[in-house]
């Protein structure tokens, strides 16, 4: 799995959203936002875009790849 | 299958065995046990007393074939509704003592030495039914894309594992004389292959189970 960082547990706070919330929204289970925000898990293009439209923030700026 | 088709299929059953029945019924009465005790087919001429014995068994192969392709059709439709489907099906973790069954296979030894078939050894592969313990848990997890991507990699290192034992078991016990014997082999062969798709069964429940729930990071927060 490459390496990168995520940011999506800022943006997530930021928006005021649980992880639970975000999952239902992005339609995924709670441990795949878990495992997302430790970046432990690579998504797909469509979860990583389902998830900025979630957060409202562009997709290279919550997950930055070196 | 709605229960107007299934009770149809009840009764078509019924009456297959009871007119295999009559008709044995009517060959040992009347007609000698001929259809009905062993005979030599190869000197077998046709006879009108021989009709009843005949079309029973006409039926009854037809009701057979039928119950054969519904069986198929339904498995297929499961197969389809389980792809398209949001959530892991639902089961319960207690059907996995159904892999106790695969001690059945022991029986393989048994009739080997009564009538020298191996059939049962066949029963091994109940073994993998153990995994339904690890599927009941999964039950109704709804399948995001990280578990359906943990189900293919469960799969995959569970068909490798198989299929490494039935090659490395067909390289060795292929030669045939490693026990000493053609038949020992042969019974070994049929064992490890059973006992192979039992672990394959298995292990590709264990290994989603495993995927999905460990490592599990101390992340989580609401």
């Amino acid at each position: 799995m490459p390496e990168f960082t995520c940011r999506l547990k800022q943006y997530r706070l930021l928006k005021g959203l649980t992880q639970e919330q975000l999952a239902a929204r992005v339609g995924v289970r709670r441990e795949t936002i878990m495992r997302l925000e430790k970046a432990q898990y690579n998504p797909s293009l469509k979860l990583a875009i389902d998830i900025s439209r979630a957060v409202d923030a562009p997709i290279e700026e919550i997950f930055l790849f070196d | 299958m709605k229960s107007r088709k299934a009770r149809l299929m009840v009764c078509f059953g019924v009456f297959c065995a009871l007119l295999l029945a009559g008709a044995s019924w009517y060959s040992l009465a009347c007609n000698g046990g001929r259809l009905v005790y062993p005979m030599d087919f190869s000197t077998y001429t046709f006879r009108p007393q021989d009709l009843p014995m005949l079309i029973a068994c006409g039926l009854v192969i037809l009701y057979v074939l039928s119950l054969a392709v519904l069986l198929v059709r339904r498995v297929l439709a499961n197969r389809r509704r389980q792809a398209d489907a949001s959530t892991a099906r639902a089961i319960n973790p207690k059907f996995g003592f159904l892999g106790f069954l695969g001690f059945l296979g022991f029986l393989g030894f048994w009739t080997y030495h009564i009538d020298r078939t191996v059939f049962p050894c066949i029963f091994f592969m109940f073994f993998g039914f153990f995994g339904f313990f690890y599927e009941g848990k999964l039950s109704n997890t709804l399948m995001d894309e990280r578990y359906r991507e943990n189900q293919r990699k469960a799969q995959s290192a569970a068909n490798r594992t198989a299929l490494s034992i039935i090659f490395l078991a067909t390289l060795i016990l292929g030669q045939g004389r490693l026990i000493g014997s053609l038949d020992y082999a042969f019974i070994a062969y049929v064992s490890v292959v059973s006992l192979a798709f039992a672990l394959e069964l298995f292990l590709s429940e264990f290994l989603l189970y495993r995927y999905d729930h460990d490592e599990t990071p101390a992340g989580y927060e609401d």
